[in-house]
């Protein structure tokens, strides 16, 4: 059947509208959040909603204010990054040797890591916190960094593991034959070529420790908490304050969407490692 | 005391018993080639010597000097994949300085001697591009070239003509014995190639399932195998095996009569008569198939420069001389005939 001009271009119309819509939706609580941060507290619990009113900064300030945003910001700077360089450390090498040296038991160990994915984190939150406690780490920095690499090893471990299975092993061999020691070998043949799977798999830690939420509320507050922690405490039993309880929200997730802007090339590379060639 | 000694070398894979107590010497300066069908465990071999497998029973000696438990980087051998393997993030030049720059050799050095095996390979022109720029017999000598800078204690070549078409093949085969022959070099060689076996080597090791089967000059393996593995592996058409209860004057306890088709001639005054049933005319030869009947499942192969004019389906009969039959026992070891 052949399909006139005029059929195309429904087609196209149709689908433009629809992708639109699509985004529009996902990005709608994102925007809303944007447009409340600078309404007064007022304006922010209005029925129907305000969408022309006059912007105030008085949420930020008051944020800063009130809680210390840069401690927080600092909290969460520290310990994602500690934790993305840590689990690099741990996780390059166990890719290294699945991916090179594999044995019988190699899937096995990978599926194993993968399923500890599996277990909803509050399942290990009691046994977690109480460790914490005995060893006095609680509202601490080191307990969220080990917190974040070890939930994040299994990821970097998968995916610098399909990272390394692309590089061919005869190249490796070739350095060895070469005269390279296992170190040469890792600086001037495999970093070199492995630096994109890296990279991204360092990136996706960085923002996944970032965002994290879940333990940085359970084992950390006023001291080592994070910027998730700082949102949290906007909605009190003191009652929602939603103008701030957004602004705070905007700073939390400000500097990792400028940071994902602009890596955000590397990220989308790393995650479909294997499904383009 | 030879250059290189394997002795009683063996490899397990899990239960898999792939290499069976090797024993070979290699002399300085010889081109060995490790030649058999596939899975016989030649590149495994290779890769046990350049230390790319651990070897799991028997010693390996370089030069005097225990070298089992060497590790690769240690040895002082270059190999040639047969993937080339070259670092595709560096250029031809850094490629084939690599090694002399981890062993920090003096940088005016390496700049002469990279220059050197460049300009032997007609490589120059092409130094500052990396291998993805390359064709294929291009990136085969920058794998030769980044060999040859070093002057390794041993060359090892996995399959190395494998990934390139035939025409480049015959060419690049003709370049690796014009190198072996200014360098001098101890060469350890792979193929499952018996073109490249018979033409490169100065030994040639046939091997079958972890063994070795025969080593010897390539004429030796062609005109005096050991076996009929040997008989029937080496040679193109291979080798025709008849039983040799189909002769007269066999000598006592041969089972199999092997004859090259080369030493079968269409003849009047025959000693077998068989039914044409291929005519293969390549020009220079012409191969003749018959079928012997019942009593010889495989068809009997006559190679003959002359035209023909036979048809499928004649009656002919062949003839041969006796000295160029090789009898085979019930298990397939050749008989030596006083």
């Amino acid at each position: 059947m052949k399909i006139s001009k005029y059929d195309w271009n429904a087609l196209f119309v149709t689908r433009t509208v629809a992708s639109w819509l699509v985004a529009f939706i996902v990005f709608f609580p994102l925007l809303f959040l944007m447009v409340t941060a600078f309404k007064t507290e007022l304006q922010a619990i209005a029925v129907p909603s305000l969408w022309v009113f006059e912007p105030t900064l008085e949420n930020f300030t008051e944020v800063q204010e009130r809680s210390d945003y840069m401690r927080f910001a600092m909290n969460s700077l520290i310990t994602s990054v500690v934790s993305t360089i840590l689990g690099l450390i741990i996780a390059v090498p166990s890719a290294y040797s699945f991916a090179f040296s594999p044995t019988i038991q190699t899937k096995n160990i990978m599926v194993w890591m993968l399923s500890t994915k599996f277990m909803p984190a509050v399942g290990a939150l009691l046994p977690v916190y109480l460790l914490f406690q005995w060893v006095g780490l609680l509202d601490s920095q080191i307990a969220l960094i080990i917190v974040f690499t070890m939930s994040n090893l299994p990821i970097m471990v998968w995916m610098l593991y399909s990272n390394f299975k692309d590089i061919p092993h005869e190249i490796l061999e070739a350095s060895r034959m070469d005269g390279a020691s296992l170190w040469e070998e890792f600086r001037h043949v495999l970093l070199p070529l492995a630096m994109g799977g890296m990279a991204s798999t360092g990136l996706l830690c960085l923002v996944l420790s970032w965002n994290e939420a879940f333990w940085a509320l359970n084992l950390t507050s006023a001291n080592a908490g994070t910027l998730a922690v700082l949102v949290a405490s906007y909605s009190s039993p003191e009652g929602l304050f939603w103008a701030k309880l957004s602004a705070a929200s905007l700073m939390a997730i400000g500097p990792i969407i400028v940071f994902g802007w602009f890596s955000q090339k590397q990220l989308v590379q790393g995650l479909t490692f294997g499904a383009v060639k | 005391m030879s250059f290189l000694e394997l002795q009683k070398v063996e490899k397990y894979y899990g239960d898999h018993h792939a290499i069976k107590g090797i024993d070979l010497n290699i002399e300085p300066g010889e081109f060995i080639v490790f030649v058999g069908p596939s899975g016989c465990g030649k590149s495994t071999l290779l890769r046990m010597i350049a230390g790319l497998e651990v070897i799991n029973k028997g010693k390996l000696i370089l030069d005097g000097v225990d070298i089992t438990e060497t590790p690769s980087s240690k040895r002082d051998l270059a190999m040639v994949f047969q993937s080339y393997a070259l670092y595709p993030h560096m250029t031809v030049e850094d490629n084939m300085s690599f090694a002399l720059r981890l062993a920090k050799v003096d940088q005016g050095k390496i700049d002469k001697l990279v220059k050197e095996a460049a300009d032997k390979l007609d490589l120059t022109q092409y130094l500052k591009r990396k291998p993805g720029a390359l064709s294929g017999g291009q990136r085969q000598r920058v794998a030769i070239g980044r060999a040859i800078v070093r002057h390794p204690k041993i060359f090892l070549f996995d399959e190395p003509l494998s990934n390139l078409d035939a025409a480049l093949r015959g060419q690049t085969r003709v370049e690796i014995a014009q190198l072996h022959r200014d360098l001098g070099a101890t060469t350890i060689y792979v193929t499952h190639d018996q073109v490249e076996a018979m033409t490169l080597a100065d030994r040639v090791v046939v091997l079958r399932d972890g063994i070795i089967e025969q080593v010897g000059t390539p004429l030796e393996l062609y005109d005096k195998p050991a076996n009929r593995f040997v008989a029937q592996f080496i040679g193109m058409p291979q080798m025709n095996i008849v039983p040799a209860a189909l002769l007269q004057n066999v000598p006592a306890g041969s089972s199999f009569a092997g004859i090259r088709p080369e030493h079968l001639s269409i003849s009047d005054d025959s000693r077998l008569t068989g039914k044409v049933v291929l005519v293969e005319s390549l020009g220079n030869e012409t191969l003749i198939h018959l079928n012997l009947g019942d009593q010889s499942p495989d068809p009997l192969i006559i190679r003959s420069y002359q035209r023909t004019t036979l048809k499928l389906g004649d009656t002919v009969g062949v003839n041969w001389s006796d000295d160029i039959v090789h009898y085979f026992d019930n298990d397939g070891k050749v008989l030596h005939l006083a």
